[in-house]
């Protein structure tokens, strides 16, 4: 469904419905998150508009939605127990800090044959049923590539303003790791003990992107100090080489275990310690030009995108909300060729 | 000793002689312990020769009957114990010296075994009289059955320490009994079941091995107590193949692997529950000749010949067997081991180039495989990365298709369907076993004399040594047998070693699934694709197996089936209570909740599930699949349940289809 809709639409006045929504998620009542977040997922024109008010709202009401999530990316390869380690690093956050309230989005990916996806749900088993404080969700990543779906920025727009953290768990794919990174406000790459493909991985220029390292599954110290050392040396001629001339700066490494929940307290204090200052932050206007860039690239490839530069991304400003900014593209586009039709997403 | 025929059996004075019949069993336990007694001594007077223990869901996951839990299976698919001192009311007047006991327990092996050696002791029995079998095969029950607890190393860790203490204390006991038999419930090929089933016996003796517990003498009589459990099903003369493979496999193994000298040590030692997948719903009658086929599979051939044989009842895909349908059973083998000549000759089949052949091609295929596990790291290694999982419901899904496609034929299910109304079901209780929904109660009522009359400093004692024991890596059996005489309870057992090990989630068989389904997917692609034409988003389901019950493989096909429709599908494994599903179907924001049942207790799991729906004002569709019996039916659509699915919809496709409409329906009501 193109967008069809105009600047009279979004200026229509939010409904009384969208309203007690917006206040019930809140407070953290459930089903009234579930439902804004599949608002934000879904490719309509009501979709469309309804997103617009909400944030029109929110900017308006700044004392209404409070909060501001320090949005925490997790990639890694499947098996490196990233479900039990963002369960643990949770509840952890939680008992450091009673009065936050952390959202997970789980990203899996969808079926190339038929588009369904199975979404892993381990996660969720570890938090107790009724946990208002504790909110978990599970996204295709529809047939995007890079393991984050265009969804998934989409909803962070809306849980930012009623979580304190939002984490969001990937399957390392390589260009994922460069998504993770513009999305949130610090990435961390989850490995194995002594996973030699890993640090093939490292070599390979592709890890540069994130923030820190996590390696999971420390059960037994021995093998837990080897991988650390290995991993350092491994960072260290990497660092230098990326960036020659420059002193190499490793980045943090963590080591954890679900099984002796070690690592974790060290792991909260650390993210907790990012999220006060506000220089950790991506800045938001940044994120949404990067991913509206994305969005018109993917779409429309390399012409859409020149009119994308050329006519619009000179005119956005920071008051414009990200479907203001969709509706001029798509009013620059219509003045260029009628015939395409603008999705919602 | 001079002209011996071929086709008779001598014996050591070269007189002709026939066989002894194998033991004949019914799998059997019920409602409570005095209702399971009268059981078990009528099959006995019956002419049944030993005993095969079902266990209630509650105690075989190692909860007392007054856990939350428990609740809704007490007395369900069999007989719970709580206690030692239901354990004297079990087998009241049964003498336990002189009978072949075989339990179905797993996760709790170790503990039902130590119930059973304290009775009797407190019998003053000798205990090197018992005979019998504990299952405990854990990798089938994280493969196909669900019913473990404690992480694969602990799990094995507890075999081990049976193993060791049988061979000294109770020789004639086998500690575990390795299954196949689950496997192929599940869905695997005759190569799947040899090859897995094979591998998770190394696995066992690998660990026993590893212990160094045992002398070289040692060791080979415990090798000999490697027994086996084999399912039979109906490609009859392939089933006769698989078990002559078995028993070379198995001599082969032991010998070269484990340099078994003594051939009575390297004997494949088997016990056989036929097939119930294969038993349909539709004009169950038919299945009575099915069960018959199946036994010929292993009974007919002398060198692959079962030491046990239980069989299924006729109605087994309606509910639970009544009395007379397991009767009907044993009589079948009555008839096959008495009237016939069957055992009078040795092996037909030797000299037949076509069962040798085929024989021979089972066994190069499972070797294939079983070295192929054993590069993968060993059977602890095929289990936790999901690899045996994702076979087994990869070869269930490709059953399912072919049925689908009729390229597999299966009477009066997917031809022939037409057929006069059979008047085994048309009695007063529609030809099904009713468990009487109070029988609980008395349950419960016992286990709490039994807390009330025990010394409790003993039972705290007595666990806290169970905790030292199992945290200083101490052979559990003898702290297990002091708790079972103090009265520890089943709940309190299992609880004390979930602290020291932890619970175990193994990988579900939907990961990494690259099963294509194509029947008919047409029409339900179309139904989604307008689905997300006009909503924005792809229909979402959450598939759910709560409650007890660990038969997992049939809701992790519809969830591979539901991904490969086109939905977004959320699972999440097994043993998940309704307050869970129905947590996650809120914030997942679910289109449809499809719940998978088969242990009996669907009324009481569905009052729970709607209950909680109501407490959360959410109004989600909720679908239900499983053995559900007709007589439930209206009950079940009355409480709010969008619609039913049983054995009789073996159409994955169409029943997606069918869920779109129930969506879709929804969506267009003033709640949706």
């Amino acid at each position: 469904m193109p967008v069809s809709a105009c600047q009279t639409d979004l200026q229509q006045p939010i409904s009384e419905h969208l309203l007690s929504l917006l206040e019930a998620a809140v407070s953290l009542e459930k089903w009234p998150i579930a439902k804004l977040i599949s608002l934000f997922e879904a490719n309509t024109e009501q979709g469309f508009i309804q997103r617009h008010q909400l944030m029109a709202y929110i900017q308006q009401q700044p004392k209404l939605a409070s909060r501001r999530a320090y949005i925490v990316g997790v990639t890694g390869a499947p098996g490196v127990g990233k479900s039990s380690l963002i369960g643990e690093l949770c509840l952890q956050l939680l008992k450091q800090q009673p009065g936050a309230a952390i959202a997970v989005l789980a990203i899996d990916p969808s079926s190339h044959n038929s588009g369904g996806a199975l979404l892993g749900d381990r996660t969720r088993s570890l938090f107790p049923v009724g946990e208002k404080r504790l909110f978990f969700r599970s996204q295709s990543s529809a047939l995007d590539l890079g393991g984050l779906s265009r969804k998934t920025f989409q909803v962070t727009r809306i849980l930012q303003y009623l979580f304190d953290y939002i984490v969001i768990e990937t399957v390392g794919v390589g260009q994922s790791e460069v998504e993770v990174a513009k999305l949130c406000d610090h990435s961390f790459f989850v490995m194995q003990p002594l996973a030699g493909d890993q640090l093939q991985f490292i070599k390979s220029g592709i890890m540069e992107m994130p923030d820190s390292f996590i390696i999971n599954k420390c059960d037994e110290q021995q093998y837990a100090e080897q991988s650390l050392q290995q991993l350092e040396a491994s960072l260290r001629t990497t660092r230098s080489l990326l960036k020659e001339g420059e002193e190499s700066v490793i980045p943090p490494v963590f080591l954890s275990s679900s099984v002796t929940k070690q690592g974790f307290k060290d792991l909260a204090d650390y993210i907790t310690g990012l999220s006060v200052n506000e220089g950790n932050r991506n800045n938001t206007s940044n994120k949404e030009n990067y991913f509206i860039a994305k969005w018109v690239r993917y779409l429309y490839g390399e012409y859409g995108y020149n009119i994308y530069i050329n006519n619009v991304a000179n005119k956005v400003d920071g008051s414009m909300s990200y479907e203001q900014k969709q509706l001029l593209f798509k009013q620059s586009i219509d003045n260029k060729n009628s015939l395409i039709s603008v999705p919602n997403q | 000793m001079k002209n011996k025929k071929p086709h008779l059996i001598y014996d050591d004075q070269g007189k002709a002689v026939s066989d002894r019949p194998w033991i004949f069993r019914t799998y059997a336990g019920h409602t409570n312990v005095w209702e399971s007694n009268q059981l078990y001594r009528s099959n006995l007077a019956k002419g049944q020769t030993g005993l095969s223990i079902a266990f209630d869901l509650p105690t075989q996951c190692g909860y007392s009957s007054d856990h939350e839990i428990a609740k809704p299976e007490v007395g369900k698919v069999g007989v719970p114990v709580n206690s030692l001192d239901d354990f004297h009311v079990l087998f009241d007047q049964i003498p336990i010296d002189k009978m072949n006991v075989s339990m179905t327990i797993n996760g709790t092996a170790m503990w039902l075994l130590a119930l059973y050696i304290a009775l009797a002791e407190e019998r003053g029995i000798d205990i090197s009289t018992l005979k019998g079998t504990t299952q405990n095969d854990l990798i089938k029950e994280y493969l196909a059955r669900g019913t473990y607890i404690f992480p694969p190393e602990d799990s094995i860790r507890l075999i081990v320490d049976m193993y060791e203490y049988s061979l000294q204390h109770i020789p004639d006991w086998n500690a575990s009994n390795i299954c196949s038999y689950h496997l192929q419930e599940a869905g695997a090929t005759p190569v799947q079941e040899l090859a897995f089933a094979l591998t998770t016996a190394i696995t066992v003796l690998d660990a026993i091995k590893e212990r160094g517990c045992f002398s070289a003498q040692e060791f080979e009589r415990c090798v000999g107590r490697i027994s086996f459990f084999v399912n039979a099903g109906m490609r009859f003369v392939e089933e006769l193949s698989k078990m002559r493979a078995f028993v070379e496999m198995w001599d082969e193994i032991t010998r070269d692997r484990y340099g078994i000298k003594d051939p009575k040590y390297r004997r494949f030692r088997y016990g056989v529950q036929v097939n119930s997948l294969g038993l349909t719903e539709e004009q169950p009658e038919n299945n009575s000749w099915r069960i018959l086929i199946e036994t010929l599979g292993v009974t007919l051939s002398r060198k692959a010949r079962c030491r046990a044989l239980q069989l299924p009842a006729w109605n087994e895909a309606l509910s639970l067997p009544r009395p007379w349908d397991q009767q009907w059973s044993l009589r079948l083998q009555q008839v096959l081991a008495y009237e016939t000549d069957l055992l009078e000759y040795p092996d037909l089949f030797d000299g037949s180039h076509v069962i040798e052949s085929k024989v021979k091609d089972l066994k190069e295929k499972a070797y294939a495989e079983i070295s192929n596990i054993i590069d993968m790291g060993g059977g602890m290694a095929a289990v936790k990365n999901g690899y045996m999982k994702s076979a087994l419901v990869k070869s269930q899904s490709e059953r399912i298709d072919r049925l689908a496609k009729g390229q597999q034929i299966v009477v009066g299910k997917n031809k022939w369907l037409e057929g006069l109304p059979s008047p085994l079901v048309s009695g007063d209780d529609g030809g099904i076993f009713k468990i009487d929904v109070n029988s609980a109660q008395k349950t419960i009522e016992s286990l709490k004399n039994s807390r009330r009359s025990r010394d409790a400093q003993r039972v705290a004692e007595s666990l806290a040594v169970l905790t030292a024991d199992a945290e200083q890596g101490n052979n559990l059996m003898p702290a297990s047998i002091e708790c079972a005489k103090a009265r520890v309870t089943t709940g309190e057992w299992s609880a004390t070693l979930r602290k020291v090990f932890g619970e175990y989630r193994p990988p579900t068989g939907v990961d990494g699934q690259a099963m294509e389904i194509t029947t008919n997917r047409g029409g339900v692609q179309n139904k989604i694709n307008r689905f997300v034409e006009q909503y924005g988003y792809r229909p979402r389901m959450v598939v759910g197996k709560p409650g007890l019950d660990g038969h997992s493989n049939g809701a992790e096909m519809i969830a591979v089936a539901a991904r490969n429709a086109g939905f977004d599908v959320i699972y999440f494994g097994i043993r998940i209570s309704a307050a869970e599903i129905v947590h996650s179907a809120i914030e997942e924001n679910v289109d449809v909740i499809g719940i998978s049942l088969l242990s009996g207790s669907h009324n009481e799991i569905v009052d729970q599930l709607s209950a909680e729906l109501n407490k959360a004002h959410a109004d989600i569709p909720v679908v239900l699949g499983g053995i559900i019996p007709q007589a439930d039916i209206a009950n079940l659509t009355a409480k709010g349940i969008k619609r039913i699915y049983t054995p009789k919809d073996y159409d994955l496709m169409m029943i997606m289809d069918d869920i779109m409409d129930v969506i879709n329906e929804h969506k267009l009501s003033p709640c949706g």
